[in-house]
């Protein structure tokens, strides 16, 4: 437990001492086996320098960060002191705490620890304690966000703090309806009674359908089949006779039904590879709303606790990949202002409807997920193509020009070609498809994506200016790309392609009063 | 999923420009920035032209292209620039165009600004000139008036510093 914040300042958890220097020995064993190797096959002279400084290095390294980082809480403040010639002091206000998430790697785990960071709000930097026994963790979190949450709404107020704390608590909580601009009230840091948490979304393992339609992992499979290849090539199956002839056979015989295998056997690899990523990331996973937060845990390995204030939450995304709109499924993150990364996964890749339901609970608004947006017409449908054909062009006089180069036969080239206009012809369809715009009572929202279908919708109070861009093509033909500016999520939300007086009409009807200086005519037609 | 053609809100709706243009001596400050720019570019392409042995000939060609549009652009770019370049700052919100082959427009409440800066290189010391970057909560978000006289940056600022200073909540 946290004891009473006094003046004593707090070392993390003494099972750091095993933490660190396991982790830098992982992070160290590549290089100084390499280093090893090199020096073993040209001189033993160095040995007995070498050994000691490897094995010691790792564990001084590691210890120190524990010797010398300190923490504490004050009665308003929470303060981090870490690093040896440097002294490095971070504070944070704890009615400022906008968020604490919490981490466990597996070895975190094996060791019953935790990281802790605790976010702020105005900069993006976040105090991170690493690490904390899993039990003080979880109890600073309960005492950093029930502060928090006794500074601010007052439900969450009636629904914990104790009879005197409480009523001193919600007085205050109404005297600052802003909440967060005032100075910490007078309750004690205490642990946080739970309140009820409703529950919005758990995970539902038919969810895992979706899993090899998410192509997130490709990468990490690319990375697996890269590193694979370097060892393949050491392999004594590789030299030239019997690749010739291995070859030679193939070409003869088998050369669909290898052709067939890779293929299968490829899809396999993915299967696994994307169904066991899904497990080990969305394991467990719980959506709640609580104490006016969005908390989300999950992990089956690795597992992350992380905290969005719903204060802060300014809008959602949902993302439909394109492999992934075929079996209906779609992504949900939410973006909000003052964290590290605005924009916060909050679902894994699960049912359309789910993620509708979820983004109109953090909305607290069903509807602008769901509506229908107005279409930016012939010219943005042109502009989309020509956008893509334009692209596609690109790549085939780069092509074009490695033919001539190494005089190759033209008929590949001119079915290249032809393919990647078909493609991209079809990918500028859907780009266009995707786009449009639609203004709901309190909310921007904004379709957008060549391949992806994604929808972002923003809060109207959320957005603290506009950018009206027009390229010289756009100009010719009077569109224009609106940019609606926020401190949420990427920062921005983007309308494309969109009609100049319509963009304006929009920009103006989203932020009343804000533009009305300079749309001199009513906006009528 | 979506409609086509609905009635689109307010068919005609219009930016109006910004009230101000800015500073006259900027035409003669891009002209010389733009001049400085081209010229090395042209140099360097010129140099790289003459030493590497056996270039071919069309390279020259594309020595040439390149210095007639440095001349195109030093003489045209200024002047399109300075029409279209205007800002306005009223007691809500800033409000600024920009570009010259393409166009920018940018508006901020006054109310979510959170920072004021100016700034003076040394080239635009000498033609007594000054830009004033508002910046918001986004990093989408910052609006520059470039080029605009000295004197004026310094009462702009000095106003927006005094309105800003008086809003209190976090700005985002």
């Amino acid at each position: 437990m946290i004891p009473a914040p006094d003046d004593g300042w707090m070392r993390l958890s003494p099972r750091k001492l095993l933490l660190d220097p396991v982790k830098a020995v992982g992070q160290a064993i590549v290089p100084v086996v390499v280093a090893l190797v090199g020096i073993s096959q040209s001189d033993m002279r160095f040995w007995p320098i070498i050994v000691p400084v490897a094995i010691l290095g790792p564990v001084v390294l590691g210890a120190l960060p524990w010797l010398t980082t300190h923490y504490r809480l004050t009665e308003s403040q929470i303060q981090v002191r870490s690093g040896i010639l440097n002294k490095n002091t971070s504070t944070a206000p704890l009615d400022r705490v906008r968020s604490v998430d919490l981490e466990a790697s597996l070895l975190h785990r094996v060791l019953g620890v935790q990281k802790v960071q605790v976010g702020t709000g105005v900069d993006d930097d976040r105090i991170t304690l690493d690490a904390l026994a899993a039990s003080d963790a979880q109890a600073l979190r309960t005492t950093l966000l029930g502060r928090r949450a006794a500074a601010a709404p007052p439900s969450a107020v009636r629904a914990g703090a104790g009879d005197g704390d409480g009523d001193e608590a919600a007085r205050q909580a109404t005297d600052h309806a802003e909440g967060y601009a005032a100075p910490a009230p007078g309750v004690p840091a205490q642990p946080f009674p739970p309140a009820p948490a409703a529950l919005l979304a758990a995970i539902d393992w038919s969810w895992l359908r979706f899993a090899p339609f998410s192509l997130g992992r490709l990468v990490l499979l690319a990375g697996a089949v890269g590193v694979f290849s370097q060892f393949a090539d050491d392999l004594p199956i590789w030299n030239e006779e019997t690749a010739t002839s291995a070859w030679a056979w193939i070409t003869q015989f088998a050369i669909v039904a290898v052709v067939v295998v890779l293929a299968v056997g490829g899809l396999g690899l993915w299967l696994v590879v994307s169904v066991v990523g899904y497990v080990l990331q969305w394991w467990g996973f719980r959506l709640v709303r609580e104490h006016g937060n969005l908390h989300l845990t999950s992990g089956l390995v690795t597992t992350r606790s992380i905290t969005v204030e719903e204060a802060k939450v300014r809008g959602v995304e949902m993302t439909e990949p394109v492999l992934m709109r075929l079996v209906g499924g779609a992504e949900l993150s939410t973006l909000a202002t003052g964290v590290e990364d605005g924009v916060t996964q909050v679902l894994p890749p699960c049912p359309r409807e789910v993620a509708v339901g979820v983004g109109g609970a953090v909305l607290e608004q069903p509807g602008p997920l769901t509506r229908t947006l107005v279409r930016h017409g012939p010219k943005a449908h042109r502009r989309a193509w020509f956008r893509q054909l334009r692209n596609a062009l690109d790549l085939v006089v780069v092509l074009a020009v490695a033919w001539w180069w190494f005089d190759l036969t033209w008929w590949w080239l001119a079915a290249i070609a032809v393919g990647l206009l078909a493609l991209a012809a079809a990918v500028g369809e859907a780009s266009y498809r995707h786009l449009g715009h639609a203004l709901g009572e309190q909310h921007l929202v904004a379709g957008s994506g060549t391949l992806a279908r994604v929808r972002t919708v923003l809060e109207t109070d959320g957005i603290i200016g506009w950018v009206v861009t027009q390229s010289w093509w756009q100009r010719r033909i009077g569109l224009a790309d609106l940019t609606a500016t926020t401190a949420a999520g990427a920062e921005k939300v983007v309308v494309c392609d969109v009609r100049l007086d319509v963009a304006v009409a929009l920009a103006d009807a989203a932020t009343p009063g804000l533009l009305t200086d300079f749309v001199p005519e009513p906006a009528t037609a | 999923m979506s409609v086509e053609g609905e009635a689109p809100i307010g068919a005609g709706a219009v930016l109006r420009a910004p009230e101000h243009r800015v500073s006259p001596r900027a035409i003669p400050f891009w002209r010389v920035s733009a001049l400085i720019g081209d010229v090395v570019l042209v140099v360097v392409a010129l140099v790289a032209w003459l030493v590497v042995p056996g270039a071919p000939g069309w390279v020259g060609l594309v020595v040439l292209a390149l210095a007639a549009g440095s001349v195109a652009h030093v003489v045209l770019m200024p002047r399109i620039r300075y029409r279209v370049h205007r800002w306005e700052v009223t007691d809500t919100a800033v409000h600024t165009r920009s570009g010259w082959i393409g166009r920018e427009s940018r508006v901020a409440p006054i109310s979510r600004v959170q920072t004021v800066d100016s700034r003076q290189g040394a080239l635009m010391r000498l033609f007594g000139l000054a830009s004033i970057t508002v910046t918001t909560a986004s990093a989408a978000g910052p609006i520059t008036v470039d080029c605009v006289d000295a004197e004026t940056a310094r009462e702009v600022v000095a106003r927006l510093t005094a309105i800003t200073a008086a809003t209190e909540d976090d700005a985002t």
